[in-house]
């Protein structure tokens, strides 16, 4: 294996070498100084703080201290999201499965894969950046930095490897030279995988929504909504006791309209902890009781991200709706959340109006999250 | 030797039992000025310990299984005549264990550089005290457990005090029915607990304290069938019953 790997470096150097030759060749005169084979420093490396537009009453925009947000570094990462090159065949992007036009998801029950069908939906990027108690359904990344690295390598999902995606980026036209500008590299060799996905996450840092939706605009005053909106806000979050309890605002809460936590939604059906077709968050953590366990998505934008759950199951709102309505199906640790809640239809029709109010459909075509091919 | 509501005097004062089992020490280290105290949080149903998903009797001839129990505790202190030596400012303690084991062990807080000497007591709250309640999850950076969103209760504009959620079995036949989630919140229903005991800090050593929470008596005199879950403003008598219990469901061994 460790020969193999030598091997494997050892070629992929001798590429970069004879690129760089011809690189520096072109830079160099004959009586000019001496430029290391792959040297970037005669690039500018100016970076430009970006400050997130952040909507009131939002938790803070946490970056890592070694990740702050430039306007390069943003710009970066945005074409390596929405660049086929990540993918072992050149076929798909991240903006494949996360579509700026579908509020950053597919339309797809289950994603589609350079191999395949993947095994889960393809989740809402809005507002990805807030959530910070694990990511993915199961919080299986930690980070948005973290969460960058694991598509590429999934053999269903964009079936590449990094090191050749290393490879790919420091003998690209382009790339070295921007990842000098978004991180100050001085040396194509110093373009890897770890700069690649703090590019990645700094631009999805930047996908923000909670001013433009009409719930948001209420809530400042700014508009009324109708009656059967706010019967249904008012069920949502249980404001008025006398109305139904939809239930909803446990997991679904404002203003994120999701949860640091993660819930048995009685999606699926098991007799005990340990039948569960996807175990969910218990596959991560060894848990057996968070078996079954998913994280609750931001229901922004919600009206473009059908179908909805993990299994992508329910195709529309109105099935959501019934669903949580009914209580869902049985297993030991299914929230206590879910039960028949007893609504009218007019109540479900109230609810549904509701969450259309979660719309802002400004973010689908901010030119700032659209492809820069 | 009592935990006492500390909130309003015109509530009654509760007993709970104490039992002193004596200090565990590890090492010594005579160039210490300072020990570490290990709480250990541990659910129990019926002085027994409490494993989630397991069926317990209730009242009535009711079952009930719990699915989830967890709370914040805020402004834990040691007393020490008159003054007070903070151990931790807020912790979500989550006692929700799929296993026997796990919940044996339960939840564990260390707490070290704890300055050397004889206390009087130890003394914490069940939720958050009102100015810390005045703020919400986004006012906190993540690293916080105040920032957590699932521990927010926005109609209320109320932290959540503590969970203890789970399903009954309304007829005792089996089948758990009913789901039931009783949540305390709003600044009423915040509640501190006070134990006038002996607490010897030593150098380099090591003090255990467990805080045992026994749910049988955290739900006596609840009627779950009638009010399964206490989202009403306007009717919290169920939580208000739970938060005047905590005092006799709270008990600790040293």
């Amino acid at each position: 294996m460790e020969m193999g790997l030598q091997l494997h470096t050892l070629r992929n150097s001798g590429v970069i070498l004879a690129l760089l030759i011809g690189l520096v060749s072109c830079h160099d005169s004959i009586d000019g100084p001496q430029i290391p084979a792959g040297d970037l420093t005669d690039i500018p490396y100016n970076p430009v703080p970006y400050i997130v537009d952040v909507p009131a009453d939002f938790p803070a925009l946490e970056q890592p201290f070694d990740n702050p947000m430039t306007v390069d570094g943003i710009l970066l990462g945005r074409k390596l999201f929405y660049d086929p090159l990540l993918s072992i065949d050149s076929s798909i992007s991240c903006s494949s499965c996360h579509q700026p036009s579908l509020s950053f998801s597919d339309g797809l029950a289950l994603s589609q894969g350079v191999n395949g069908i993947t095994r889960r939906g393809s989740l809402n990027l809005i507002n990805v950046g807030f959530h910070y108690s694990g990511l993915f359904w199961d919080g299986r990344a930690k980070t948005l930095e973290e969460l960058a690295l694991i598509p590429i390598e999934d053999p269903i999902e964009m079936g590449e490897s990094w090191d050749s995606v290393e490879l790919k980026l420091r003998t690209h036209n382009g790339y070295p030279a921007d990842f000098r500008k978004a991180f100050g590299v001085e040396n194509v060799s110093m373009v890897d995988r770890y700069l690649a996905a703090k590019a990645i996450a700094q631009f999805l840092r930047t996908l923000v929504s909670g001013q433009n939706s009409r719930y948001d605009r209420y809530l400042r005053g700014e508009i009324l909504l109708e009656e059967n909106e706010i019967n249904g806000y008012l069920m949502f979050f249980n404001i008025d006791p006398s109305l139904p309890d939809a239930q909803c605002g446990h997991c679904h809460n404002a203003p994120l309209l999701a949860t640091n936590d993660y819930f048995n939604n009685g999606l699926q059906e098991s007799p005990d902890l340990f039948s569960f077709p996807d175990p969910g968050l218990g596959a991560i953590t060894g848990i057996a009781g968070h078996n079954g366990f998913f994280k609750p998505p931001t229901l922004r934008n919600l009206v473009f991200t059908a179908p909805y759950m993990h299994d992508g199951s329910l195709k529309t709102l109105e099935e959501v709706v019934d669903h949580y309505a009914s209580g869902g199906k049985n297993s030991p640790n299914k929230s206590s959340f879910m039960f028949n809640l007893v609504l009218s239809e007019s109540q479900k029709s109230d609810i549904l109006a509701f969450l259309h109010t979660l719309t802002d459909s400004t973010t689908l075509t901010n030119p700032a999250y659209q492809s820069p091919f | 030797m009592l935990i006492i509501p500390k909130f309003m005097k015109h509530f009654n004062l509760l007993f709970f039992s104490l039992l002193i089992l004596g200090l565990a020490a590890c090492k010594d280290d005579p160039a210490a000025t300072e020990g570490t105290v290990t709480i250990h949080f541990k659910a129990v149903y019926d002085e027994e310990p409490l494993q989630m998903f397991n069926t317990h009797p209730f009242e009535n001839g009711e079952s009930l299984e719990f699915t989830h129990l967890s709370m914040i505790i805020s402004d834990m202190e040691l007393l020490r005549q008159g003054s007070a030596e903070l151990l931790d400012e807020v912790e979500i303690v989550n006692l929700t264990f799929d296993n026997i084991t796990s919940a044996e062990a339960g939840y564990t807080l260390t707490i070290s550089g704890v300055p050397t000497g004889t206390y009087d007591g130890i003394r914490f709250g069940i939720g958050v005290p009102i100015d810390v309640n005045a703020q919400k999850p986004a006012d906190f950076p993540s690293s916080n457990p105040l920032s957590n969103t699932a521990y927010y209760w926005t109609p209320w504009s109320s932290y959540i005090f503590m969970k203890t959620e789970g399903r009954l079995d309304t007829l005792g036949n089996g089948p758990l029915d009913l789901g039931f989630a009783l949540h305390t919140g709003s600044d009423a229903l915040y509640r501190i607990l006070e134990a006038n005991i002996p607490l010897i800090i030593q150098d380099g050593l090591e003090t255990n304290l467990d805080i045992v929470i026994d749910y049988k008596k955290v739900l006596q005199g609840v009627d779950i069938k009638a009010n399964p879950q206490n989202h009403s403003p306007d009717d919290i008598s169920t939580i208000t019953t739970i938060v005047n219990n905590l005092s006799i469901a709270f008990s600790l061994v040293l």
